[in-house]
């Protein structure tokens, strides 16, 4: 309790810290948001008018503390490019993008750890004939192969090649969007799986799934090299413990030794770092975003940056810094769970 | 679950891709009296008062203005459209609009002369956007209940202000009294054709039929219309070819090519009323220099290389599609022996000379790239200077002597006047606005006021004066005038209908389609 109280407080200063640098540089870069607040053309006047009315005319410290305020109370302020509620349109993108991360991270991991398990076991093959070694170690360098590919292609070129093949070539998936234009359904959650699923049509989930497959599939490559990568390390390190040969001198059969006890404790340093690239989807899912005109945050904060929309980009920020700071957390306590050696200290 | 079965659940999900059936784009534009436009800038602003960017694409379909400029090649210059008739005393500073009959707007309210008094105090209230358009307007009545009357502080063609794309939609009398919030959720009230019956920030604006449109419905017209989003210039010529979209702009020009010997897709290929140039420092440079600048910029190579060829060289500052543009002023021609003659009398060799554009912007890099070549072979030094133009507008503000040597720039006009381009970009300024080359001449400064003066009674009189301030600024050497973009779309060819407006660039009216 005492560990999550310290890590808690941590994690707000690391929270504080990221909206303190973000307002200061916002308030360094050369432009001028009131300028943007009352239009291209506006005259001085009208300039300075909306400054006053922004608070912007200010010390940068007492903006900073209104600011502070206005984030203690949950209010995000208004973009001053679009006059709407940053929070309104936090919940609307927000979600978007993290059905995305989500269930492209769930992909690399369903797919990447049994295919780290594979190529370690491969690697680490000890019996059989000479041929069948040397077979099983192509396999591996085979897994390998696929593993730096998946992470050394850039996603946009990933992205517009599976657009060309899946919805050019074969016309198999749509090309872009997160429903065809005739389907509508109730946003409970803004994640549309669920929503679809809600609304009780099989039609609006297959429509859903079918505009889902191809992002999420270019959003997966990379957590998926790095997941194959990973898992294939960790499990080499943990075949090679006196324990796993202990195992198999016992006369374990292999697949449990494989699974049972090498994996799971190869798991656990590998967690953290794939956890992370959950994060790290987010924060960096405006390429797939712009190829696929996927309405997520991606997209909403190169927008704000394009504008210099500070209050936007302040809040996205903050949010994406949150998604780091809770991830992290959780994948901590989580090791815990999983691997009893690590201790909350 | 045993790992072979893992294994082949992850294999099953990673091939469902291909095993499923039909795509998605037998849905989107389909349907005969749905149309998609793939819209490559978002809407950042429903409010009709305030809005100045890109959503009068949805505003233009939806509210509507006293007055509408006409395409090319039409005899008048506007059109009445919530206005039947109009007229102005002799000075041009009182004018009345007449509105027309059995017009309702969308919460079902009727169109009178105080709401359209409302709308328009909305905008001067607000003071955003392009309120400065209606600076002129001293007071404005409803002299009863379909007539309008403008009294002005100076003279002003009250019927071109009244066309603008922007600051001048009537709204119903509920609508005044909303805030920008309410507009950005997605409500409107104006008297358009169409309705907003969705808005989701960011991704899509749906627009269907309003019943009681004064004009009336006929059959084969647009009955619902999509704005989506579509930023990424490749997804959308892919949507256009596919079907999933009828109707977009802004792609590579190398696309229209192509594009244009595809089935089912015409390319539109138009004026537009944005031109690009480059202010001259006035401070900075002697006359000796600019005629030497003006005079080694690659005229024909920029027109040549830029835009697929499809741009057209400037005639002066007042684009060709605007009205009193002029083809009859003497421009001048790239000659760098005279150019060089220039540089070596003035001693001016190995200058140097800063060249302020948006950085990013490929068409003004290029532009710097050429003219640096022509400019290093007469002895001068050009240097690319690339910044936010939030950047380089307030370096270019602060202090004309220590500022840009040259300001490149796109500009359009907020209304279609000459004016526009002539007063904003070169008019004697007190502290400087957008007059970036910190020019100021008396008598051109006389010659467009009395223009403007005269350009709501007498367009041609007013394009006369225009055209001889234009031939002063050529003479003074006051900016280097390079291009005309142009103005190219693509649309579903089994739709009929559009107009290319250039007063409207990228506007379709849903209305005027049949498919």
């Amino acid at each position: 309790m005492r560990y999550l109280l310290r890590r808690l407080v941590t994690s707000l200063v690391v929270v504080l810290g990221v909206v303190t640098i973000t307002f200061i540089t916002s308030r360094l870069v050369p432009s001028d948001p009131a300028s943007l607040y009352a239009g291209p053309r506006a005259r001085p006047e009208q300039v300075e008018r909306v400054r006053q009315e922004l608070n912007l005319d200010a010390p940068v410290v007492n903006q900073y503390a209104s600011y502070l305020t206005d984030l203690a109370t949950g209010d995000l302020g208004v973009s001053f490019a679009t006059r709407r509620s940053i929070a309104a349109d936090l919940v609307q993108f927000l979600p978007a993008t993290l059905e995305l991360a989500l269930l492209a991270t769930g992909l690399s991991m369903l797919i990447g750890i049994p295919l780290g398990v594979i190529a370690a076991g491969r690697r680490g093959a000890r019996t059989g004939s000479k041929a069948s070694k040397a077979r099983r170690q192509r396999s591996d360098a085979g897994i390998r192969l696929f593993a730096v590919t998946s992470v050394s292609v850039p996603v946009f070129w990933t992205a517009l090649l599976f657009q060309m093949i899946f919805a050019g070539e074969l016309d198999l998936l749509p090309l872009s969007g997160r429903t065809s234009s005739s389907v509508s359904f109730r946003e409970w959650t803004g994640f549309f799986l669920i929503d679809s699923v809600l609304s009780g049509s099989p039609s609006n989930v297959w429509d859903v799934i079918k505009h889902l497959m191809l992002p999420v599939a270019v959003m997966a490559a990379y957590p998926l090299g790095l997941t194959i990568r990973l898992i294939r390390g960790s499990m080499l390190e943990v075949l090679g413990e006196p324990f796993i040969e202990a195992a198999r001198l016992a006369g374990i059969d292999e697949r449990t030794v494989m699974y049972r006890l090498a994996l799971k404790n190869a798991l656990a340093p590998a967690l953290t770092i794939l956890g992370l690239t959950f994060a790290y989807s987010v924060s960096s899912a405006f390429l797939v975003e712009a190829v696929f005109n996927w309405p997520g945050i991606g997209r909403y904060l190169t927008d704000a940056i394009v504008r210099i929309d500070f209050p936007v980009i302040t809040a996205a920020a903050l949010v994406i810094t949150v998604i780091y700071v809770v991830v992290n957390l959780g994948l901590d306590l989580l090791q815990v769970r999983l691997d009893p050696r690590v201790e909350l200290d | 679950m045993g790992f072979r079965r893992l294994l082949a659940v992850a294999m099953g999900l990673s091939l469902l891709a291909t095993a499923c059936g039909d795509s998605g784009s037998d849905e989107a534009g389909s349907g005969g009296g749905r149309f998609v436009y793939a819209n490559p800038f978002p809407i950042s602003d429903l409010d009709p008062s305030s809005a100045f960017s890109s959503e009068n694409v949805v505003l233009q379909n939806v509210y509507e203005t006293l007055t509408t400029y006409n395409p090319p090649g039409a005899s008048d210059l506007v059109s009445g459209a919530l206005a039947e008739s109009w007229e102005a005393n002799d000075d041009a500073t009182v004018w009345t609009f007449n509105l027309r009959e059995g017009v309702t707007f969308h919460d079902g309210a009727a169109l009178t002369a105080q709401a359209v008094v409302d709308s328009l105090q909305r905008t001067i209230d607000l003071d955003l956007g392009a309120a400065f358009i209606l600076l002129p307007i001293d007071s404005m009545e409803a002299v009863d209940d379909l007539t309008v009357q403008f009294n002005l502080a100076y003279p002003a063609p009250m019927d071109l202000v009244m066309s603008s794309n922007y600051g001048v939609y009537i709204m119903s009398p509920e609508a005044v009294s909303q805030d920008d919030a309410w507009f950005n959720e997605g409500n409107e009230a104006g008297t358009g054709p169409y309705t907003i019956s969705s808005f989701t920030p960011g991704e899509s604006t749906v627009l269907t039929q309003y019943e009681d449109y004064w004009g009336g419905w006929t059959d084969g017209q647009i009955a619902e219309a999509e704005i989506q989003l579509v930023e990424d210039p490749v997804l959308a010529e892919q949507l256009v070819r596919g079907g999933d979209a009828d109707f977009t702009y802004n792609l590579p020009f190398d696309s229209y090519d192509a594009l244009s010997s595809e089935d089912g897709l015409t390319v539109v290929r138009a004026q537009s009323m944005t031109n690009l140039f480059g202010l001259l420092n006035h401070e900075r440079l002697s006359p000796e220099v600019r005629e030497a600048m003006v005079l080694s910029f690659p005229y024909d190579d920029v027109v040549e290389s830029l835009y697929g060829g499809e741009s057209s060289r400037a005639q002066g500052i007042v684009p060709q599609a605007v009205w009193g543009s002029s083809d009859s002023l003497t421009l001048p021609e790239t000659d760098l022996a005279r150019a060089a003659e220039l540089i070596s009398a003035a001693g001016a060799e190995g200058t140097e000379v800063t060249y302020s554009f948006d950085a990013g912007t490929t068409e003004q890099q290029q532009i710097g790239e050429v003219w640096k070549t022509n400019l290093a072979d007469i002895g001068i030094d050009l240097v690319l200077d690339p910044l936010t133009f939030d950047a380089r507008w307030e370096i270019a503000q602060a202090d004309p002597a220590n500022a840009q040597d040259v300001f490149t720039m796109f500009w359009f006009p907020t209304f279609v006047t000459p004016y526009d381009f002539l007063f904003s970009l070169f008019h004697s300024e007190d502290a400087p606005f957008f007059n970036l080359g910190y020019y100021s001449n008396p008598e051109f400064d006389t010659l467009i006021d009395d223009g403007d003066a005269v350009s709501g009674l007498s367009p041609d009189e007013a394009a006369d004066l225009f055209t001889k301030a234009q031939q002063i600024l050529i003479e003074d050497n006051a900016a280097v005038f390079m291009l005309d973009v142009p103005n190219t779309e693509v649309i579903s060819s089994d739709v009929e209908g559009h107009v290319a407006n250039p007063a409207y660039a990228n506007v379709v009216r849903f209305y005027n389609l049949t498919r």
